[in-house]
């Protein structure tokens, strides 16, 4: 947007805009100016109040003559903006001859003003302008009281851009003697992201990145050039070597003096928020923890606020239920509108529920988030468990975890807690070996369980692995025979194999030790996950380890459903759980081994009939049915339905009552007009996928 | 028809921003990002008439964005407000020494925002 | 005085105050008596009754969504200000003979001991009863077992259900 070439446009109505709201913008600096005068020879304090009005005035006027293209105005009022800055922060003593500068820029600007219209007054005054300039210019470089960065070899261009938190930390760093330096990197600007958190993530390794600035590259349309202020224990020299990057990247701001730092007493902010081991406290890579000394440390005291769990559901229930409501209304605005009569009155109405749906929408984002917590806290509790045990047990174990700052619901994280000590005890206590036989099996003395933790899509994987026994599938087959819970001419897969880890039957104490690397109260977890929706997977290598991933939804509250209906009854599916839905003809279904499987893109896809399953009336013969193909983690089955009835946001309820609830459905939901909607368990029909044998 | 860019990484903070605009006496066309990267990449795609944006956000801050458009030529006349957290006033008046034309904090009415942009607006169109 | 009692939760204080006003009287003519407030209500033409404590709400009859797999004299589930609760067909339950629900069912919304809540679905709601504690007498044995007494009121018969077996699912089989 160019904003010049003006010429030969004099006395125009926009100049005489400009001019008015200039001379406003004067008659203010001069009332201004006349107190802080007052106040320099009363030998009073500068009244900050005063000196912030004349700057923002000066600034005003900067872009004021910016925008209307008075170039000289613009330079002399940014000059005059430059100097009340040095006032307002310090830099500048309030002096005679400061005030005289300004006093002579604001005569300056007023006899400008008049000459606004005549091109060549105003190319006239340039030079005038110029020579107040300079003048500005030396009395504001004039030493005064130093700023606090001042010393610091950084552009003022960054130092402004710097919010009070990172002054903050920029000071810290400072006082705890580390080396400042600035890195200066360049990416295309389609691309920058990636490129920019690779380097900070190469970067925290080393320090802290206090501050990150853009600027425009050297080719500014394709171009962008970050500045990174950092903070390392590492000299600025070797700070380049470390990231591959040229010497000439590392600009060294300030050598830090590391025998002077202070008592590091409390972890710092800049440990990286990757690996935690569990000899130190895991940190959640949030806040900085108990900075000691002054003001600084007040001021963050209360960032957070404890809430009761129970008003969180409340809450979160109010909000389900304005959604509920919300989904009726805009049934209500759609009949409005097909009828001519309330036609108007129905797309008047149509705004206001799309208002409304907008901040519906937020407040449930809102409150859902407020909910979410991070699994660092249950990660430490682990940490300090596996820390006893080992002792305990003799065991000598590392413990890495990785993904603390992964989210979840506060519920689903408090349940979460017991399944997951679970495992890891059992992990400790039966997968990793003694040390002589690790070392007997040329292994690493020192055992290695890793808890990692990760967002995928809707839901969050949280995987345990270690480097110990593995399962020994064939042992644990041959005890699930002993046990009847397998026929010896049943056929397994090797994941039905590992399955079997989670039945009741097999996983008592007695058998553990000999057969299985994992042991007691994995159908507990298994029990325990599936309340919540979730998944256990089990994978396993003998003699090199084992993995036990679970799998839980991201939050129980609102969530997506897609509607189906199955003789006459209309049920709900959490979205997150269904893959793809598909119309085939009855003779697509396959039948094998007393089940029926569909062939979807070159894989069996196990098939449920949902009437068969909650003993409904069949669909006819010759009706097509819909697959509804749902799906946790790897596990994967097709649901036979009549009919789609599209998607519905949902909040699942708990059926209150003493009957204890069928098998297979989580709970129900109210689809707006009162009617309950029952909400299948999906995980529950994986579950019993895998158990089922099936005679039709 | 006039474009605005919101900077804001607060969902709420944006739709009430997104709400006073639609207010305005003339009809505009807004663009909403979540973050001060974004803002860098969408910049470059469209012509906006004015930037609204937050200082504290995730990746880099309001600042930065400041003076990063300020000193971008292709920008840099893009009137610019920040609406800013009750956090600090020198990060306000950073912002506004970094080139910002105005500054609004929250909460505000959103009248005055309406008036600033309004006010904003009309001088990039004259000038634009 | 018939079936037209109010249907949200907030008709409970006014059962209340008819119980209590009912009781004043009684106390009036009977002196310190344990009196028990009883919401009586039919079903098959005959009179029954639950503690008025116990009793959340009242409501009409809504659509009720039938649940798979459930001993069939549960109707299904309702959804009431967001909850959903199951509902019983009291009359099945309590092995009375089935009939179709009519204008003047309902949905007595009750709890039990341990908090949990459920519907029962009746023929119709009467009126709160204030009944001496004196009038109860336990049910004759060849009741089923649901009944815990009978309360004599003039000359009726009340039959006053034992919620917790009722709403008590192990107790039933």
């Amino acid at each position: 947007m160019a904003q010049r070439s003006r010429k030969g446009r004099s006395g125009s109505k926009t100049d005489q805009e400009f001019v008015s709201e200039a001379e406003e913008i004067l008659d203010r600096m001069r009332q201004d100016l006349a107190d802080l005068n007052e106040e320099r020879v009363a030998g009073e304090d500068v009244d900050p109040d005063v000196v912030n009005r004349l700057f923002r005035s000066a600034h005003s006027l900067k872009g004021l003559a910016g925008l209307f293209g008075f170039d000289p105005i613009q330079d002399l009022a940014h000059r005059v903006e430059d100097i009340l800055d040095g006032l307002r922060l310090g830099r500048v003593r309030l002096a005679l001859p400061v005030v005289a500068l300004i006093d002579e820029s604001v005569h300056l600007f007023a006899s400008l003003l008049e000459q606004i219209g005549n091109e060549d007054a105003l190319a006239a005054a340039a030079e005038p302008i110029g020579r107040l300039a300079q003048r500005i210019q030396a009395a504001r470089e004039a030493p005064a009281a130093k700023s606090e960065f001042g010393d610091l070899a950084l552009e003022p261009s960054l130092l402004r851009a710097l919010t009070e938190y990172e002054e903050h930390r920029l000071r810290e760093n400072i006082r705890r003697g580390r080396h400042i330096c600035l890195i200066d990197s360049t990416f295309e600007i389609i691309s920058f992201e990636e490129g920019l958190s690779q380097l900070t993530a190469a970067i925290r390794e080393v320090g802290e990145v206090l501050s990150t600035l853009p600027a425009p590259g050297e080719a500014p349309e394709a171009q962008i050039r970050f500045s990174l202020l950092v903070a390392s224990d590492t000299p600025a020299s070797e700070v380049a070597s470390r990231l591959g990057l040229a010497a000439g990247a590392v600009r060294l701001v300030q050598a830090g003096a590391p025998s002077s730092a202070a008592a590091p007493a409390s972890p710092v902010a800049a440990r990286p928020s990757g690996v935690a081991e569990a000899d130190e406290e895991p940190t959640g890579a949030h806040h900085d923890s108990g900075e000691t000394g002054g003001p600084e440390s007040l001021k963050s005291i209360s960032d957070t606020v404890r809430v009761d769990i129970h008003k969180l559901d409340e809450l979160m229930n109010l909000v389900g239920e304005l959604v509920i409501q919300r989904g009726a209304i805009g049934e209500l605005v759609t009949r409005l509108s097909a009828d001519a009569a309330t036609a108007r009155i129905g797309s008047d109405f149509a705004k206001v529920h799309k208002a409304l749906d907008r901040k519906l929408r937020e407040l449930q984002s809102a409150v859902i988030d407020v909910r979410m917590v991070p699994l660092s806290q249950v990660f430490e509790k682990v940490s300090r468990v596996v820390r006893r045990l080992r002792v305990d047990l003799g065991k000598d174990v590392r413990l890495e975890l990785r993904g603390a700052d992964t989210e979840l619901d506060k519920l689903i994280v408090e349940e979460l807690v017991d399944p997951l000590m679970h495992v890891v005890r059992n992990a400790l206590d039966h997968a990793i070996e003694p040390r002589e036989e690790r070392i007997a099996g040329g292994k690493d003395p020192e055992g290695r369980i890793r808890i990692e933790a990760f967002q995928r899509g809707n839901h969050v994987v949280i995987a345990v692995s270690d480097d110990g026994r593995g399962i020994d599938t064939a042992a644990l087959r041959a005890l699930a025979e002993a046990k009847g819970i397998v026929q010896p001419g049943d056929v397994l897969s090797e994941r039905e194999a590992l399955d079997l880890a989670f039945e009741p039957g097999i996983s008592t104490r007695s058998e553990v030790t000999e057969t299985s690397g994992r042991g007691v109260g994995m159908d507990v977890v298994h029990t325990n996950l599936t309340a919540l929706g979730g998944v256990v997977e089990v994978e396993s290598t003998p003699g090199r380890g084992t993995t036990i991933s679970m799998t839980l939804p991201i939050t129980l509250a609102i969530i997506q459903s897609l509607i189906v209906v199955v003789a006459g009854q209309r049920f709900a599916i959490p979205l997150n759980a269904v893959h793809e839905t598909l119309l085939i003809d009855g003779s697509e279904i396959q039948r094998s081994e007393g089940r029926e499987l569909l062939n979807l893109r070159g894989e069996a896809l196990p098939l449920r009939r949902l009437a068969a399953e909650f003993d409904l009336p069949a669909a006819p013969p010759d009706a097509k049915p819909f697959v509804v193909v749902i799906g946790l983690g790897e596990a994967r089955m097709g649901l036979l339905v009549d009919r789609l009835e599209g998607q519905q946001d949902t909040v699942i309820k708990p059926i209150q009552g003493p009957i204890p609830t069928v098998r297979g459905i989580a709970g129900a939901t109210e689809l707006g007009d009162q009617e309950p909607v029952l909400v299948l368990d999906v995980s529950a029909l994986l579950a019993d996928l895998g158990r089922r044998r099936e005679v039709l | 028809m006039q474009r605005i860019l919101i900077v804001e990484d607060s969902p709420t903070m944006r739709s009430l921003l997104v709400s006073a605009l639609e207010a305005l006496d003339r009809p505009v066309k807004i663009t909403e990002v979540a973050s001060g990267f974004e803002a860098l990449r969408e910049l470059p795609r469209t012509a906006y008439d004015l930037i609204l944006t937050d200082i504290n956000m995730p990746d880099i801050n309001g600042l930065e964005l400041v003076s990063f458009v300020k000193s971008n030529a292709a920008f840099r006349s893009i009137p610019l407000v920040i609406v800013s957290t009750e956090g600090s006033e020198r990060d306000r008046d950073k912002g506004l020494c970094l080139g910002a034309d105005a500054y609004l904090v929250k909460p505000f009415a959103p009248e005055t925002l309406r008036q600033i942009a309004q006010d904003l607006l009309d001088r990039s169109r004259r000038h634009g | 005085m018939s079936a037209s009692l109010a249907e949200t939760g907030a008709a409970a204080p006014r059962w209340q105050d008819l119980a209590r006003r009912a009781a004043e009287r009684r106390s009036a003519e009977v002196e310190s008596v344990v009196v028990r407030q009883l919401l009586t209500f039919v079903l098959d033409a005959s009179p029954y009754a639950v503690p008025v404590e116990r009793v959340r709400e009242i409501v009409r009859v809504r659509p009720i969504t039938p649940v798979p797999r459930v001993p069939n004299d549960v109707c299904g589930v309702i959804s009431l200000r967001g909850e959903i609760l199951e509902v019983i067909d009291l009359r099945l339950r309590l092995r009375l003979r089935a009939a179709q629900s009519g204008r003047a069912s309902r949905i007595i919304v009750a709890h039990s001991a341990d908090g949990g809540v459920a519907g029962l679905l009746v023929d119709g709601v009467s009126e709160v009863l204030a009944v001496p504690e004196n009038a109860l007498r336990p049910a004759a044995a060849t009741e089923a077992g649901n009944i815990e007494t009978l309360c004599v009121r003039g000359d009726r018969f009340i039959s006053l259900i034992d919620l917790d077996r009722v709403l008590g699912f192990d107790a039933q089989r």
